[in-house]
């Protein structure tokens, strides 16, 4: 028998899309959820399983789908991931569970994200919640930083009956999830209907409560059983290349905080405001990268052209995004490295000097590492440049905590129960790790959880 | 949390204050710092610096200049901001310095020369002059929004001379400067008179703290938007400074940096105006 083929996902059309930031796939209906989910094999041994960091009940949700009990696939999903509907979009599921779907290794794997996210959608149209029994045990952890890693501790610790205080430094509780990653990736009303279950089971969110700013990690220490740190890495990276004065010139995290935290696709209705010219260039293929670009090209960019030093295909986005990003008119530029950025006399960006690569050996990671090609510079005429070069840890709070132990590079030093050098604080996700994944940091809060439960017990 | 407005009085034709609680920012607030204004949902994320703090409550002065500053304008002793975040920033080392100026010419400058020269003034080994500059005497602040109670000297200076010395702060800093004796200068206010003041200290040996205004979204370290480069070195004002050693500022790209959304600001306060009149 030939193996069905994936049930293919629905999405606005390249054209349309880069007009607005609505949700670029569409979504399956029952009927399309029902007849992909069927495909499903059941392995004995379900491998898929293996590749989620929280270890999702992948083949008993699947089943459950195929036989339209999307409420029991709902209520299971949600027993080990708080935000099912946002993983599904964003989790790079190629490398994770998708990737090990037997189904995978001769046709299609089971588009087990997709199916995740229809789930959640449809207990939300329909009102389902999950309302798990909370046993009071009396004791407070306080959480710092409202990113994946801290909503999934908040969560896991509130089950357990803790008393759980999550601490937001910004206006709006989610970390990357709520200022990095653009609507038309992960829809606003999943974001807050996501969040809102955490306020429901009882987890207090304060937003604009900077810890070791206008809330004392000190006071916190005394205050709570135990602390958990998941201040995410935020921190904006430059190439330290002539030209990052100029006006013009963004870090992604700049343009992409305008764009989501701020609406300025909204502006003027929305007050912060963004320039975004009709040429513009990305340093760096990275999901940032590719998330950024495609906002340019939503706000209205003629031209948008991502400038890499090594090709698409070894590039470290999703391959979702690449094929999207293609669809959408970016310009990939490969095997380019930026040298220099050059303005006018008013400090506008004007082009920017690009030299040419080629690969030679391995680095350290062991891909292909590109070099310079001598006397090959060129030039690029640009209005506006975004820098993703990835991010370091966020600075505000390490400033404010020099008793913590942490590395040269600003990640949080942790033993292998997550607790740092100080009794009773506990680390994790990007904070510890540098930039990782949703999935990952929402496996280490739930290490993490558990770890902290051991503490305090 | 309410941030309530509970005092709403103009200092002069364009500058106005409010008291507004905000107990956190109040608690934990060191001159130096600044904080962040939200006053509407869809608004934006506004730096301000802060005068004083009485209770739970702080002192902003605040120039109308665009949307943000002219929405707040309208609203009157009862109004709730949406938030009021901080305090932010890092304070350069209050200390004992012996001679210390401070001079300003703008609202922010003004309300940072007070908190300042307040905080300064708690070293007895420190005497305190505060400089006050305005274009006229119609922009003098009203008595009791003066720097006079809170410093051992008080200078008010008028470009046109119309009331107290004539001259910028820079021409007083000058005159001081020649005739020695001063330890440690700050300085908030325009930006452009800070470079000059940069280059007139070093001239005489005379370290200076500077208060580099830039544009700030999070405020928090996280989008660059506020860099400035410090002897070559990018810092971030918002978590940085945002006073900085004012010799080794790069004053240039600074200057350049904080006009970027120029025409954006000024499409806003258009359409801000538009509504006001009712879209006509
Ligand atoms: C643009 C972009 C796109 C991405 N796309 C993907 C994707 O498609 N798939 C994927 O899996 N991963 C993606 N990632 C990576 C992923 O989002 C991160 O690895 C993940 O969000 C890390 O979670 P976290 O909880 O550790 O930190 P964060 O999400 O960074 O959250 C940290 C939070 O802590 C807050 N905070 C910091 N300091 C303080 C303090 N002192 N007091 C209080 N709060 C504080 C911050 O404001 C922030 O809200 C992307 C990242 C970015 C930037
Ligand atoms: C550390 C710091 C302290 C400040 N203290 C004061 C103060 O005490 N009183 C006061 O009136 N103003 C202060 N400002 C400036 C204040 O933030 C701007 O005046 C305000 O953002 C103007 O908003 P608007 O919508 O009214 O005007 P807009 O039309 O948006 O802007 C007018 C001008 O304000 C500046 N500006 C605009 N947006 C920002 C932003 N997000 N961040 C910084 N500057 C911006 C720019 O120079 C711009 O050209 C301070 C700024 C900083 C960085
Ligand atoms: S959480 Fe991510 S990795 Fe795990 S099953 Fe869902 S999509 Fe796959
Ligand atoms: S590995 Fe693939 S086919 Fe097997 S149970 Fe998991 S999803 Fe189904
Ligand atoms: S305002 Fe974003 S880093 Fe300073």
């Amino acid at each position: 028998m030939a193996m069905k083929k994936r049930v293919p996902m629905r999405e606005q059309a390249p054209e349309e899309r880069i007009k607005n930031f609505d949700s670029v796939p569409l979504g399956y209906s029952k009927e399309e959820a029902i007849e992909e989910a069927a495909r499903c094999i059941q392995c004995k041994n379900p491998t898929c399983e293996s590749g989620c960091p929280v270890r999702m009940k992948i083949k008993e949700i699947i089943d459950k789908i195929a036989h339209e009990d999307f409420k029991g696939a709902f209520l299971l999903s949600k027993q080990d991931n708080a935000v099912p509907a946002m993983t599904g979009r964003v989790c790079p599921q190629e490398e994770q569970c998708e990737g090990v779907c037997v189904l995978g290794k001769k046709g299609d794997p089971i588009n087990i994200g997709k199916l995740f996210a229809f789930v959640a959608d449809w207990a939300r149209e329909s009102n389902i919640v999950d309302q798990p029994e909370i046993k009071e045990n009396g004791k407070k952890v306080a959480i710092v930083g409202a990113g994946p890693a801290g909503i999934t501790c908040a969560v896991d610790l509130r089950k357990m009956g803790y008393q759980v205080t999550m601490f937001e430094a910004l206006h709006l509780a989610g970390g990357v999830l709520q200022y990095g990653i653009p609507a038309f990736r992960l829809p606003r009303d999943v974001v807050d209907y996501e969040l809102a279950f955490l306020e429901e089971i009882g987890v207090d969110i304060q937003v604009n409560r900077i810890v070791g700013q206008n809330v004392g990690f000190d006071e916190l220490r005394e205050e709570y059983d135990a602390v958990y740190l998941a201040t995410g890495a935020g921190a904006p990276k430059f190439m330290k290349i002539p030209g990052e004065k100029l006006k013009g010139v963004y870090s992604a995290n700049e343009f992409l905080i305008r764009v989501n935290l701020m609406k300025a696709y909204q502006f003027p209705d929305w007050d912060t405001p963004i320039i975004c010219g009709d040429k513009v260039g990305v340093i760096g293929c990275g999901n940032v990268a590719l998330d950024a670009a495609r906002a340019a090209k939503r706000l209205g960019s003629k031209e948008v052209y991502i400038l890499y030093r090594r090709t698409k295909a070894t590039a470290p986005a999703r391959n979702e995004e690449i094929h999207h990003a293609v669809e959408e008119g970016i310009i990939f530029q490969e095997m380019t490295c930026p040298s220099k950025m050059v303005g006018d006399k008013d400090g506008w960006l004007t082009h920017i000097n690009l030299i040419k690569t080629r690969f030679q050996g391995l680095d350290r990671s062991g891909r292909p590492k590109p070099v310079n090609i001598d006397d090959s510079e060129f030039e690029m005429e640009l209005d506006t440049l975004i820098v993703a070069l990835g991010t370091t840890p966020n600075r505000l709070f390490l400033n404010n905590a020099p008793e913590l132990d942490t590395f040269d590079w600003g990640g949080i030093k942790t033993g292998d129960n997550f607790e740092t050098n100080l009794p009773g604080v506990f680390a994790g996700g990007d904070a510890l790790n540098g930039g990782s994944t949703v999935i990952a940091a929402m496996g280490n809060g739930r290490d993490a959880a558990v770890a902290i439960d051991e503490y305090i017990k | 949390m309410k941030h309530v407005i509970t005092r709403k009085e103009d200092l002069n034709a364009a500058d106005y204050l409010i008291d507004v609680v905000a107990p956190e920012v109040a608690k934990r607030f060191v001159p130096g710092n600044f904080c962040v204004l939200i006053t509407v949902p869809n608004g934006e994320r506004i730096p301000m610096s802060i005068q004083k703090v009485e209770d739970d409550k702080i002192t902003l002065y605040i120039k109308r200049l665009g949307k943000t500053s002219r929405e707040l304008d309208n609203w009157n002793v009862g109004d709730a901001l949406h938030a009021v975040i901080g305090p932010l920033g890092t304070p350069p080392p209050i200390k004992k310095y012996g001679n210390v100026v401070f001079l300003s010419d703008l609202v922010c400058g003004h309300a940072e020369n007070y908190a300042m020269c307040k905080e300064l003034g708690k070293y007895e080994m420190n005497h305190i002059t505060s400089v006050q500059s305005f274009p006229t005497a119609a922009d003098v602040y009203p008595d009791g929004e003066l720097c006079d109670t809170v410093c051992d000297k008080f200078i008010l200076a008028t470009e046109d001379g119309s009331r107290g010395v004539k001259g910028h702060y820079l021409d007083v800093m000058k005159e001081m400067l020649e005739a020695g004796e001063v330890d440690q200068v700050f300085a908030g206010g325009g930006i452009p008179p800070l470079e000059t003041l940069s280059i007139l200290t070093a001239k005489y040996n005379v370290p200076v703290y500077t208060t580099v205004r830039q544009i700030m979204v999070d405020a928090t370290g996280m989008c660059g938007s506020c860099r400035v480069f410090i002897d070559g070195e990018q810092k971030l004002a918002c978590i940085d400074g945002p006073m900085f050693d004012g010799h080794k500022v790069d004053w240039p790209s600074a200057i350049s940096r904080l006009g970027m959304f120029k025409a954006k600001e000024a499409e806003a306060l258009g359409c801000f105006n538009h509504k006001l009149n009712g879209g006509k």
